[in-house]
């Protein structure tokens, strides 16, 4: 990777630089609506997972599309490039009875992270 | 500048900063125009004015609000606002009976091209911990009660889609045009910790 100049950083900040990758035609594995589970694998290195997030029952409400994965960039295994789904959790589902009963926590989560309930 | 003082040393981090710039430029790896270009950009060319204008857009052409609301970022392009942090952008309905608020809990994802860099508090563990867990509270120490009627819903931008609120249009927007709207546009409420 050569220097970091003005004009470089002038275009990287104008055109952006998104993760956003083409599909390889690979249908989704969840649909809007259907119940997912985050697995719970407390990896040693980076993860976009958070862990209040893991191991929890949360319902797809919109597939993001097909994004690079951070936790294989991370690690310099490459792109790895998956869908992305918002998934939605009850407050109940992840702080139990200290939750208002109309609280949602909405996470995009790659579909590494996910599993059928 | 008079309130220059020489006689107090710097603070740790400005100290901190000084001696990474000088050996990035050192070692050849930033040009030192390329930090000034960085540093004008966040002062002068980004900040939540121009969140607020796709605010007051949306707030005064329903169709506009449409495609914001459809697909983000090309109808925030539509103002002149994309780029970095922007590419893959979100915009969240406020209504009567939901309210959004936005967080990274992981670190201090933010929409650059609408709302600038990120308040202090936004990066703190204390907001980022206690959002997502108890966020009326949270919000309630912002001046913001939310009716337990309302679904809260909080975003954690842990991904790569970067998220902006769309308040609802206080009563005082009644009857204003899009240019005084802007004014009636907060950074806060494009988080979601303050009505609009």
């Amino acid at each position: 990777m050569g220097k970091l100049t003005a004009e470089r950083l002038a275009q990287i900040i104008e055109d952006g630089h998104s993760h956003r990758r083409e599909g390889d035609g690979t249908a989704p594995r969840f649909a809007e609506g259907q119940q997912v589970r985050t697995i719970n694998h407390h990896p040693g290195g980076h993860t976009r997972l958070p862990r209040y997030a893991m191991g929890r029952t949360g319902t797809v409400i919109r597939n993001q599309g097909v994004f690079a994965f951070a936790d294989t960039k991370a690690r310099g295994e490459g792109d790895c490039p998956q869908y992305c789904y918002a998934v939605r959790f009850e407050g109940s589902e992840l702080w139990g009875n200290a939750a208002h009963r109309r609280d949602a926590v909405i996470l995009d989560l790659w579909d590494s992270y996910l599993e059928m309930p | 500048m008079s309130g220059h003082k020489h006689n107090e040393p710097e603070s740790d981090i400005a100290l901190r900063v000084k001696a990474m710039e000088q050996l990035l430029t050192e070692k050849g790896i930033v040009e030192t125009n390329a930090i000034d270009l960085v540093a004008d950009y966040f002062e002068n060319k980004v900040g939540p004015r121009n969140g607020a204008r796709v605010v007051a857009r949306a707030w005064s052409d329903a169709d506009y609000r449409a495609r914001l609301l459809a697909d983000a970022s090309p109808a925030i392009a539509e103002l002149g606002y994309s780029g970095l942090q922007g590419e893959d952008m979100v915009v969240l309905e406020n209504t009567a009976d939901v309210h959004n608020v936005i967080v990274c809990t992981l670190c201090s994802c933010y929409p650059w091209p609408v709302l600038g860099l990120p308040p202090t508090w936004y990066k703190s563990p204390p907001y980022r911990a206690r959002i997502v867990r108890e966020p009326r509270a949270v919000l309630a120490e912002f001046g913001l009660d939310v009716s337990d009627n309302v679904e809260v819903r909080v975003w954690d931008s842990s991904a790569e889609i970067r998220y902006m609120v769309l308040p609802m249009a206080p009563d005082a927007a009644a009857g204003k045009s899009e240019e005084e709207l802007v004014d009636l546009v907060s950074r806060d409420g494009m988080i979601g910790v303050a009505a609009h």
